[in-house]
């Protein structure tokens, strides 16, 4: 335990107060000058205002995205096939590294784009600005918004819209005042997932925003690896705590609300959905197959640009990227996969660790660790790399440069997907199964070894999963933290983008998808061996 | 096997901090003895404290005073690993992860049996619960049914001194509950083991124990056999928990001499047997059981009264019987002479003169 809270204080606690000391301190002297000086830059002042305006805007459609995926997926009866597909086209952009959509964008509408130019025969066309990151983002974070809503509304038993149809309410009335009321909280926790999300999402915005919408994260980002200015980094991404912290407040007075779905006690007599008139699941079933075929077009367009010469120049097939990123970028390749290998294991026990102790012993400080260790997972990306680069930089402690900053990051970062599976699980778990134990003369240790920790082996995958995948794809964080020893695809496909060579890009785009998507396969396949109650879903990640 | 100990309880309390109510007490000063081999059931609503109760003697709870006795050995200190009991959860239990065989193992593995010792004793034990060949099967493969019966052989296996069951029986339906609890009534009398069954279900109570302790508010406030319950229960709160029951208001008018003749409106009533001190001229109520209750056309000695409804049950018929302004309950066998009043008949009321029991007008 002590040993815990130590881990926490320093790769959590000690960071952010190392940030917040450089924004407001100056040698030692409380300055909060630098904080009004941004305050008054007019150019600062805009970038926050464009970060709220675009994370206002991506999470009201990334919402009624997901909604709509939600809704389609489990209210209108639709054949099992079907819903397999959505699941897949929401999957994809959960995967893979944040700015594939953004690529795929600029591959299609960008100022050679297959669209643009091919198609239209437009020129001059910019695609930069805020509409094209609105829907680079959109369709990057409806997913998590779909994977909200989806259990709200497989929740919401039939039953009592059947019993306000037995009222003699028309179905859009029912839709009005019984099925969306009902969703509400749902629908509240989805806007602030993507919000946050897309607040604290830079890698976007740096390929797609353009000069004229900058945004906070990028500012920060510019500020520090281009003007190499600490300060004026810390201050930015401190005022980008502040939009973060409400929003991390607001979700947890939804969750603690809790759903309207427990009011039953017992489930009521099965009953088929009735509130979807059978016309209308058409029209519905093809606005996501849309979405999932726009989704579908750009990751076929990666696929394709990853084996040609130059996309939308020369279209001649050659495997030429795909040796670029095995010669030139297998150290990135290695590295990354070393550290999310590193960061795997590390991740998954340190997540049902904390997640033991939080959901099933009672000490002193349990809320602040719980709280403290979803502290890293709550804030955007910029502001955590941003804290360990201020706080590892200098003595006592130098780790700037090394691999173990890296997968402290990603640890401590990802693992709160495990920890709330472990709890989560833990509270399926009925305590009376480590009582029956106890009753039987087994003691704590026995009991935990043999009853308690073989039934949280799915929070341990889960909580592994989401390291791995993360570290494969994770980039706002850990774009500050790496060095010429260790650096990491995510940041190479970054370079290349900024370089203009797309085909490796999108070459190690693909490349990261596939490993992700291997590694899913393996570990749902696992976790279908092992009996428990209960089940976990991998995908339940927070992007960036 | 153990030779069957006996459990006492002194003056268990267990006290804990409510948000509305402060400090609430879940079990009172609670005192009990279990001789060796008997089964006791503690009974009473949800919220009564049993279950409680029943956690501090496996020592899941810890009491905030009191003490728990197994044998002659204060356990009251101990963990519930060396308490050496079995418990039969309210519902189950069971290792989600381990085969019935494995469940049923566990509690010998912990004492490190050797393995053909292990096979031995846990397939005679599915055997006696009837569940042989089931040793490969998960928890979640069984009906509820199955489940109860691992989780009863998992509690027996270790041959424990005393056996804990809470509720054992509430997640069953109707029909199967009835079997189970003869089912494990014939096993505790053949293992001739102690044991404390709690339940909230007076007619399990009654069909399961040797004896019953009525809880209420964290305190037994009656025990006994089934039948002295019934038939002179303590309270009010005991008479109508157990089985149905009119309270009569009567006065006293003479008592002595194993008679007591109390007044009922103005009707005169001669009661024999009745235990309870009574004192002339003292208000009380009368304990009728609605069986004892005869009804017959008007005119005679008796109350007067009016059928107000009359519900037939296949082997008896439940009427209400207006009598004044009160209404009394009264059941009757289908095929009894009485038993064919339809409502709105006047009848006449013929209330018991033995084995009524007398409470005191407030109690």
């Amino acid at each position: 335990m002590l040993v815990l809270w130590a881990l926490l204080a320093l790769f959590v606690v000690f960071p952010l107060g190392a940030l917040v000391a450089r924004a407001f301190f100056d040698g030692g002297r409380f300055a909060p000058g630098a904080l009004l000086a941004i305050a008054r830059d007019p150019n600062h002042l805009r970038a926050f205002g464009n970060s709220l305006l675009l994370g206002a805007l991506v999470g009201v459609a990334g919402t009624a995205l997901g909604f709509l995926f939600a809704f389609t997926a489990v209210r209108v009866g639709l054949p099992r096939g079907w819903s397999a597909v959505l699941d897949a086209a929401a999957l994809l952009p959960l995967v893979s590294p944040p700015f594939t959509t953004a690529i795929a964008i600029i591959f299609s509408f960008g100022p050679r784009g297959l669209i643009t130019w091919h198609l239209f025969g437009l020129k001059g066309f910019t695609v930069y600005g805020l509409g094209s990151t609105f829907a680079a983002e959109t369709l990057t974070y409806f997913p998590l918004a779909y994977l909200t809503l989806k259990p709200v509304l497989a929740a919401l038993d039939p039953n009592v819209e059947d019993m306000a149809f037995s009222l003699g309410s028309s179905r859009r009335r029912v839709f009005r005042t019984v099925t969306l009321p009902l969703t509400v909280p749902g629908l509240g926790n989805a806007f602030l997932l993507v919000f946050a999300a897309s607040l604290a999402d830079f890698a976007t915005p740096l390929i797609l925003a353009g000069n004229d919408f900058p945004v906070l994260p990028t500012q920060a980002y510019l500020q520090i690896t281009g003007l190499f200015d600490f300060k004026g980094g810390a201050v930015l991404s401190f005022v980008l705590l502040v939009p973060a912290f409400v929003v991390f407040v607001l979700q947890r007075a939804w969750v603690g609300r809790r759903y309207y779905v427990t009011i039953g006690g017992k489930t009521g007599a099965e009953t088929a959905v009735k509130s979807v008139a059978g016309w209308a699941r058409w029209p519905l079933l093809a606005g996501c197959l849309a979405v999932a075929a726009v989704i579908g077009w750009f990751y076929a367009l990666l696929a394709y640009a990853s084996v040609v010469v130059a996309l939308g120049a020369n279209h001649a097939w050659t495997w030429v990227h795909y040796r670029v990123i095995f010669t030139e970028g297998l150290k990135a390749i290695r590295d990354t996969l070393v550290i999310a290998g590193l960061g795997m294991p590390l991740g998954g026990v340190y997540g049902i660790l904390l997640g033991y102790l939080v959901a099933r012993k009672a000490f002193a400080g349990r809320r602040a660790m719980e709280v403290v260790s979803m502290v890293n997972y709550a804030l955007p990306g910029t502001i955590v790399g941003i804290a360990y680069l201020i706080a590892f930089n200098d003595p006592p402690l130098v780790l700037t440069g090394t691999a173990l900053i890296l997968v402290a990051c990603y640890v401590f970062r990802y693992s709160p997907t495990g920890i709330r599976t472990t709890v989560a699980l833990l509270q399926q778990i009925d305590p009376g199964l480590e009582e029956a134990s106890q009753s039987l003369g087994a003691g704590s240790a026995r009991t935990f070894w043999r009853i308690t920790l073989p039934l949280l082996v799915p929070a341990f995958f889960a909580g592994l999963g989401v390291v791995f995948i993360r570290s494969m794809t994770a980039i706002s964080a850990t774009i500050f933290l790496i060095s010429i020893n260790w650096t990491l695809i995510t940041v190479r496909i970054l370079e290349n983008m900024t370089e203009l060579s797309l085909g490796p890009a999108a070459a190690f785009s693909m490349l990261v998808v596939a490993i992700v998507f291997v590694v899913m396969a393996a570990l749902s396949r696992l976790l279908r061996r092992f009996r428990t109650p209960g089940r976990v879903m991998v995908a339940g990640l927070l992007g960036g | 096997m153990m030779a069957a100990a006996g459990i006492r309880l002194e003056r268990l309390t267990r006290r804990f901090a409510h948000r509305v109510k402060g400090e609430v007490y879940a079990a009172r000063d609670v005192s009990l003895t279990v001789a060796p081999g008997e089964l006791v059931t503690l009974l009473g609503p949800s919220g009564c404290g049993k279950t409680t109760t029943l956690r501090m003697i496996a020592g899941f709870e810890r009491p905030d005073a009191g003490r728990v006795l197994i044998g002659e050995e204060d356990v009251t200190g101990l963990l519930a690993n060396r308490r050496n009991i079995g418990f039969v959860f309210q519902n189950y239990a069971l290792f989600p992860h381990l085969t019935v065989f494995e469940n049923v193992a566990y509690g010998l593995r912990v004492q490190r049996l050797a393995q053909d010792r292990i096979a031995a004793a846990v397939g005679e034990v599915l055997a006696l619960v009837g569940l042989a060949g089931y040793e490969r099967q998960f928890p979640q493969q069984l009906s509820g049914g199955e489940q109860q019966r691992v989780a009863l052989a998992r509690a027996i296996v270790t041959r424990p001194r005393v056996l804990l069951f809470d509720e054992p029986l509430s997640n069953l339906d109707a029909q199967l509950r009835v079997r189970m609890r003869a089912e494990i009534r014939a096993l505790q009398q053949a293992l001739s083991i102690t044991a404390i069954y709690v339940t909230h279900d007076q007619e399990e109570a009654m069909a399961i124990s040797d004896r019953i302790a009525v809880m209420s508010r964290g305190t037994i406030v009656q025990e006994g056999t089934a039948e002295a319950l019934y038939r002179r229960p303590a309270s009010e709160f005991v008479a109508r928990f157990i089985g149905r029951v009119n309270l009569v208001p009567a006065r006293v008018v003479a008592a002595g001499g194993g008679h007591v003749e109390v007044e009922v409106g103005d009707h005169r009533l001669r009661l024999a047997g009745v235990e309870a001190a009574a004192a002339s001229g003292e208000k009380v109520r009368l304990v009728v059981r609605p069986e004892a209750v005869a009804l017959a056309p008007a005119g005679g000695d008796g109350l007067a009264g009016v059928v107000r409804t009359r519900v037939f049950l296949g082997e008896k018929v439940e009427y209400q019987v207006g009598v004044g302004d009160d209404t009394l309950q009264v059941t009757r066998y289908a095929g009894a002479a009485d038993a064919a009043f339809t409502p709105g008949t006047v009848v006449t009321v013929h209330l018991p003169t033995a084995g009524v029991g007398l409470l005191p007008a407030g109690a």
